[in-house]
């Protein structure tokens, strides 16, 4: 399926059969139920398998799909509402015998919620109680932050999932943010596959992942896979899904979240288990047991993922649409690139800027950084800017090296260091420049037109 | 044609001559240039090393450099030296301004000096690199409006060269 700006997107050409669902606003097309039930049925289909963004985590569309007489390829409706209310999923948990972070149950009140918030002590979370993902997330550092705050979350919070209520939770600092991959079949086969350490983010946005985490030890890891399951057998979950824990620095672990879907990071835990996600998917969906118990699961080696975007890291992570000129996918061993690029392809504006993942698996993580770092200098992308520089300079950047890095990593990230290219990179590059330049027929006046790059780059040069 | 080309903190004068010579400031380079994709991409070779610079934008000039990101500036002679001399040729004074923002190392010649147009007048460090200021013009110092040691702007008037 796809919105008219999608009409050559590579989905497209890769399938069987497409439809057009309407227009590129997505609420007329990606999150018009009615509109893709219909054309399920006309398709033929007897399945609608969500992917990880639009309709994927919502209970209602859901529902829909099954009073259609069609299989959703995520849990059930019920499961889907019970761990998409959070405070619900927090008690399930606790039920469960998972540790929490301290918080409260959802509050309206602004005067009991500053209570409860110097109850718990600063710094808190503000969190919607009607959705996660991050959205409409809010830390109040102290007291006198709290109700301007609180207004602008509980706005957030209504126009983000159509409910103000916000719960509050106390923050943890420094903590790293380690998901736990599962599967469940319809008889109450629950298995965990391992997790992945999804801390390189920026706005709760993930940028790297990467599995084995690099401060989980087999005991965590056993504790978080055993307390994962102990949830999905609560929540009588069915399919793919993914428990999300906070690590303190203590190794001290709080139940997060459950993303009812697909991740966009499952390649990493592919990689590693030799398993296929999207198949073993479809087949719990086709009613079919698990051929896998806990003992079966062998994971080997390490995998990590590079979401490539159209933002530029250089200019605060700006996002840009635009024609796409020129592409190189990196290849060899243990590379695998997951993508929606091809030369001619108009990056839209209206979507999220994601526009390939690169995963390198290595025998251990020290190789599967090499081969990334590899994979990135090899990659090439032209027509809009990208993420490709974060993600070069981060491979190599001592805190991740090391594996000592948390949430607060893209942030420290200095957007202004520049490459150390030898001389005749930059005689190369001067001459390319030129020519460049020239093929543009293009005349600079001086002083340029100045855009904020170019002060960036010089203010940089007097420090 | 001369060009001052930035790249990222470095800024370097590439000089494209007749018959694919050129100079990279201001010395000869043996380079294979091969176009790979028109506009877009180059395969430059230099004594043996092989370096691949594609064009990630135009506008402004991003660069991918062997793999790394590079912002780049390119002005050329013309524009140059019309914006040395726009605001001075009407009352026959040329004035030397500071083509980028930086700190005046030096000013090599003192009011009253008769120079030869390409003559060394002062020294910027910008980029962290020096760059050498040369006259416009040939002409007589009519006035120093900077001082060694000072932090100019970009566009800002260094020296009046009063045209004979």
């Amino acid at each position: 399926m796809y919105s008219d700006v999608d009409r050559d997107a590579l989905h497209v050409r890769a399938a069987d059969a497409a439809y057009a669902i309407g227009p590129a606003a997505p609420r007329e097309s990606y999150l018009n139920a009615v509109r893709l039930i219909e054309v399920a049925r006309r398709s033929g289909a007897t399945a609608i398998h969500p992917g990880y963004g639009f309709l994927s985590e919502n209970a209602d569309f859901a529902q829909a799909v099954a009073d259609a007489g069609l299989v959703f390829v995520v849990p059930a409706a019920a499961v889907q509402r019970l761990l998409g209310e959070k405070t619900a999923a927090r008690r399930l948990a606790r039920a469960a015998e998972v540790p929490v972070a301290e918080g409260t149950e959802p509050l309206t009140d602004v005067a009991a919620a500053r209570a409860a918030a110097a109850n718990i002590g600063y710094p808190v979370l503000l969190k919607p109680a009607g959705g996660g993902g991050g959205k409409g997330m809010r830390m109040v550092r102290k007291e006198e932050e709290f109700e301007t705050a609180w207004r602008a979350a509980t706005g957030e919070a209504t126009t983000a999932f159509g409910q103000p209520a916000l719960y509050i939770e106390r923050a943890i600092p420094n903590a790293r943010h380690i998901e736990m991959q599962i599967l469940a079949d319809n008889i109450g086969n629950v298995v965990w596959l391992g997790e992945r350490d999804c801390s390189v983010q920026r706005r709760h946005q993930k940028l790297i992942e990467e599995t084995p985490g690099p401060s989980v030890d087999d005991r965590l890891r056993e504790e978080l896979g055993a307390a994962a399951v102990r949830i999905a057998k609560a929540a009588k979950y069915e399919n793919a899904g993914t428990v999300e824990f906070l690590v303190d620095e203590g190794r001290r672990f709080y139940f997060l979240e459950v993303n009812t879907r697909l991740q966009v990071e499952h390649p990493i835990t592919e990689m590693v288990t030799g398993l296929d996600l999207v198949a073993l998917q479809l087949r719990i969906a086709g009613g079919e047991p698990l051929q896998l118990a806990q003992g079966d699961v062998v994971r080997s080696g390490a995998a990590i993922e590079c979401r490539i975007t159209a933002e530029d890291p250089r200019a605060g992570f700006l996002p840009a649409g635009g024609l796409i000129t020129l592409v190189r996918e990196p290849a060899g061993p243990g590379v695998r690139v997951d993508s929606a690029l091809y030369a001619g392809m108009t990056v839209p504006t209206e979507y999220d800027p994601l526009l390939a993942k690169v995963i390198a698996h290595g025998r251990d993580r020290i190789e599967a950084i090499a081969r990334m770092r590899r994979a990135l200098e090899e990659m090439r992308v032209s027509g809009v800017p990208t993420s490709l520089a974060f993600h070069r300079s981060a491979l190599f950047d001592q805190d991740f090296v090391t594996g000592r890095y948390d949430t607060g990593f893209v942030e420290r990230w200095d957007a202004r260091v520049a490459p150390d290219l030898s001389e005749g990179a930059i005689s190369a590059a001067a001459l390319a420049a030129v020519l460049a330049t020239r093929a543009r027929g293009e005349r600079h006046a001086l002083p340029p037109a100045d855009p904020p790059w170019a002060r960036a780059a010089r203010e940089d040069a007097l420090r | 044609m001369r060009y001052e080309v930035t790249l990222d903190d470095r800024s370097v004068r590439v000089e494209l001559g007749d018959y694919g010579r050129f100079t990279v400031d201001d010395r000869a380079v043996a380079g294979d240039v091969r176009e790979t994709v028109r506009g877009r991409q180059w395969s430059i070779t230099l004594e043996g090393e092989s370096h691949e610079i594609t064009v990630v934008t135009h506008d402004p000039l991003r660069l991918d450099v062997d793999g790394h990101d590079v912002r780049a500036a390119v002005v050329d002679e013309r524009a140059l030296r019309a914006n040395r001399g726009a605001a001075g040729m009407r009352t026959g004074r040329v004035e030397l301004r500071a083509p980028m923002p930086g700190l005046l190392k030096a000013v090599h010649v003192k009011e009253g000096d008769r120079v030869a147009a390409d003559a060394p007048l002062a020294t910027l460090e910008a980029m962290k690199m020096e760059n050498e200021l040369l006259a416009p013009s040939a002409g007589r110092i009519a006035k120093i409006r900077a001082t060694a040691g000072a932090k100019v702007e970009a566009g800002a008037v260094l020296i009046v060269i009063a045209s004979e």
